[in-house]
């Protein structure tokens, strides 16, 4: 079949942005792993001087897997997906070459100055929202890039109808943007008093308004990047790898406009209003549960994407991969509106069950999608056989186990330290004092950077798997259709 | 305008909104499998771009309608024009 | 009507627009309009305070300290009263935090001491044996830097009408007035410490990182 046709999809970009995923991930994770030894023992705190501490090193955790592995994730898929389902090739276009190269060369400028500046404690503090504003200028023009790719290369297509996961593109681009500025309104200092560092802002917003704005988009953030992206890829890739057709493409459709309003603004807890009468309000709540409903349908599409086919699950460790995150998907959005319930917040805020729950989320769902994605994508992009099947077998379960260490010790350890917070002797006084509730964490907190730690060895078994693959794998003649071939 | 009267409007607001996305919502499902069931349109045959996605593929449905009738062309055909 | 948004993306688009806009509307702006109005009493910071508060900024001393007192008596019983919307009116940007893995910090100047802090800040194991929190000496090598302070505090004078130079109000003043006063605050906290290297310095006109951050400490409560 190859090359009876003019032309051939063209994976430029989307390599280069596979190789940023994987550097940037091992980066990112390896951040969290030693943040996560620091509060186990803090000694490690001291080893680069005021550069090493916890504080300083977190937000490049952070950002370093959001905005550093997920998003170039993302991007890396993007430059693949978006060719395949419009069935139009970058090589067609000179001027979206271009772009895509530009944009990914700008893209690395960013990250850079993201993680010296971070370094150098030059910060807003805004969780995810860290940037001083030169660089919030070079985030604008990298996401305006992005999009002129996305709209120019939908102006050329062939298929003409978009398929959904091009919707999931298009949303987090469009999300992401309204997002981020809002935000990240700020006035640099230096401009209106003529003196002092260049590039430091003092926020728009005061106070609980800051906060508020910060909230919106910090949730709205965790929509836009870590889920919206993702069930974009696994769209695609569960159906693609499995040789499966969506179980249901309305339901898809549908799933995606629950999420679209949920997200934003259906979250139904504004609904503390002093004169409303009561009824309205129940009104008001049942509503938006109903309206919830579908936004868990991409999950379930998903698993039921592979109903009669569940012996894949064996033979195939991808299919393993996006099997498995879509249930942590689930996990996570189940535990996320637990967490939402009054009651449960006021004891699960400010503690471990917080970063807990995130976890579940990030390592299970979209760090196994984007795993499980760019390996797909390796033998079609070097035309080689993936290096070694075992090799991916192992990584999934040491990673698996890591995910499983994580989330548990962090759990016990957030309730513990919650319910130690509160706790009183019986004449109504503190029982602990703070000290008290943290050293119970250590065994927990050890935990956790073990579990972390798989979870990162796995990251370079996946690192050096991509690299056999792509310089010494076995060629392969053909184009696999479906499951993808390895040694 | 005082703040009381500022969020009765808004609880309003809110409901008003909920109300119109969920019937919206409902209205949208209806009319897709309606859509599906009368045979007006077949939605689940777009999930084959993702399955049929090589550049020699027939394309599900193309951009320049004067072609849809001609059955499984590709990129190659449409190239050849 | 759907038949013809599928054939009109369009309008579509716009649908999708007016409905965003309406919601953002609904659920943002009352919120937005009934919060930050600052309390009686409330004071912006002075231009020490805001170096200080600059410097907990750049060492993410918000990723394990929250400064948000919730109303429950667990919490005023622990820190103090519980926080107030108005008592951020000048906090840009907020920082109530996410995670506390230390204690919280919005009332701390209530109860812990110029010297205290002096010590830990040094060396927190040795104050409070299992504490996990960095040893900051590097803040008493380190000098501020006023100007960034200063620009900072001149910019939210201006651009958001900060009541600085009003009566009962800080005084900020041209750069010069500012830093002088900087300089007698500074001198307050630098008499309560004990570290020489840090009193030298003030001597010689130079303001260390520690005795901004403590007087930000200090002025939290
Ligand atoms: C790794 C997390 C961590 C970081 C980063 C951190 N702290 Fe702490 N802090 C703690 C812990 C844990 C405690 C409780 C044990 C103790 O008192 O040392 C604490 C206690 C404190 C206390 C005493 C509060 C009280 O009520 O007793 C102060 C004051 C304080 N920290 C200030 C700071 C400042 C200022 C910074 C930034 C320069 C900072 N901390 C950075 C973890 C941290
Ligand atoms: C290699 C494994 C990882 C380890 C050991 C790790 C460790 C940590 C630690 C210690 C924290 C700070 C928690 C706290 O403040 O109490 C954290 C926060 C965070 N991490 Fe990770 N992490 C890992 C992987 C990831 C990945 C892959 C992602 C996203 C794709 C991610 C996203 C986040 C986010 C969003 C936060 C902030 C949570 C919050 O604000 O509560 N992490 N991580």
């Amino acid at each position: 079949m190859q090359s009876s046709s003019a032309i051939n999809y063209d994976y430029t970009v989307a390599k280069y942005f596979t190789v940023a995923t994987i550097v940037l991930g091992i980066v990112g994770m390896t951040v969290g792993v030693i943040i996560a030894f620091q509060l186990a023992f803090p000694e490690l705190n001291n080893l680069f001087g005021e550069y090493g501490t916890f504080g300083r090193l977190r937000p490049i955790h952070t950002d370093g897997v959001a905005f550093g592995f997920t998003v170039s994730g993302v991007m890396a898929t993007w430059y693949y997906v978006g060719q395949r389902v419009l069935k139009v090739s970058m090589a067609e276009s000179k001027f979206l070459m271009f772009i895509g190269k530009l944009q990914f060369w700008l893209y690395v400028v960013l990250v850079a100055s993201v993680v010296v500046s971070l370094l150098l404690g030059i910060t807003t503090s805004k969780e995810y929202a860290e940037f001083e504003w030169p660089i919030d200028i070079l985030v604008v023009i990298v996401w305006v890039l992005w999009g002129v790719s996305i709209f120019g290369l939908i102006g050329i297509r062939r298929e003409k109808v978009l398929y959904i996961s091009v919707w999931y593109y298009i949303a987090t681009f469009l999300g992401v943007a309204m997002l981020y500025v809002f935000n990240n309104m700020e006035v640099p200092t230096y401009f209106v008093s003529g003196m002092g560092d260049w590039y430091h802002s003092v926020s728009m917003y005061a106070g609980s308004n800051d906060a508020m704005v910060q909230w919106w988009y910090g949730h709205n953030a965790v929509a836009f990047v870590f889920t919206v992206p993702i069930i974009a890829m696994i769209y695609y890739f569960l159906p693609k790898e499995s040789g499966q057709p969506i179980f249901s493409y309305k339901l898809s459709l549908l799933s995606f406009w629950g999420l679209m309003f949920v997200y934003l603004w259906a979250g139904g807890h504004h609904l503390l209003y002093s004169t409303v009468p009561d009824w309205v309000q129940t009104m008001g709540s049942i509503f938006s549960i109903i309206l919830i409903l579908p936004s868990w349908g991409s999950a379930i599409n998903m698993l039921l994407t592979m109903k009669g086919e569940w012996g894949q699950l064996r033979e195939n460790p991808l299919i393993k991969f996006y099997v498995l995150a879509s249930t942590f998907y689930m996990l996570s959005t189940l535990e996320g509106p637990i967490q939402a319930i009054k009651s449960v917040n006021a004891l699960a805020h400010f503690t471990d069950w917080i970063p807990g729950h995130v976890h579940d989320g990030t390592l299970g769902w979209v760090g196994f999608m984007i795993i499980g994605a760019i390996f797909h994508m390796a033998p079609r992009m070097f035309k080689r056989e993936i290096f070694s099947k075992k090799l991916i077998e192992t990584q999934f379960w040491l990673q698996t186990t890591g995910i499983v260490m994580y989330f548990t010790s962090m759990w016990i350890a957030g309730i513990t330290q919650g319910m130690m917070w509160r706790a009183t002797d019986q004449y109504g006084n503190l029982s602990y004092s703070f000290i008290d509730t943290v050293e119970v964490l250590h065994p927990y907190w050890t935990l956790r950077a073990v579990g972390g730690l798989f979870y990162l060895i796995g990251v370079f078994m996946w690192a050096y798997n991509m690299y056999k693959t792509a310089t010494s794998s076995k060629a392969i003649e053909k184009e696999p259709q479906y499951a993808s071939p390895m040694a | 305008m005082d703040m009381e009267f500022i969020r009765n409007l808004q609880g309003w607001g809110y409901v008003a909104m909920i109300f119109g996305l969920t019937i919206g919502f409902y209205a949208y499902i209806y009319h897709l499998y309606k859509s599906q069931k009368d045979g007006v349109k077949d939605y689940e045959k777009y999930s084959r771009m993702a399955l049929n996605d090589d550049i020699d593929d027939s394309l599900v449905e193309s951009l320049h309608p004067q072609n849809n009738k001609k059955i499984n062309r590709s990129v190659k055909d449409e190239l050849a024009e | 009507m759907f038949h013809w948004l599928e054939k009109n993306p369009f309008f579509f688009a716009v649908g999708v627009f007016l409905v965003i806009a309406y919601a953002g509307i609904v659920t943002i702006v009352p919120d937005f309009m009934e919060s930050a109005r600052p309390l009686k009493g409330t004071k912006p910071y002075t231009a020490l305070q805001i170096a200080g508060r600059q410097i907990y900024i750049a060492n993410g001393c918000n990723t394990c300290h929250s400064q948000l007192i919730r109303p429950f008596k667990s919490e005023t019983d622990r820190y103090g009263k519980y926080s107030l919307s108005g008592e951020y009116a000048y906090d840009r940007p907020f920082l109530w935090g996410s995670r506390r893995i230390g204690p919280d910090l919005h009332r701390v100047g209530n109860y812990r001491t110029t010297d205290w802090n002096e010590n830990h800040m040094l060396d927190p194991e040795a104050v409070v044996p299992g504490s996990v929190m960095p040893k900051y000496g590097f803040m008493f090598k380190k000098s501020i830097d006023f100007k960034t302070a200063y620009a900072e505090a001149y910019t939210v004078k201006k651009v958001f009408n900060v009541p600085y130079d009003k009566p009962g109000m800080p005084k900020l003043g041209s750069y010069e007035q500012a830093k002088k006063a900087a300089f007698t605050q500074a001198g307050k906290i630098v008499a309560d410490m004990r570290n020489q290297g840090v009193k030298d310095a003030y001597k010689k006109g130079d303001i260390k990182e520690i005795v901004a951050i403590i007087a930000y400490l200090n002025s939290l409560k």
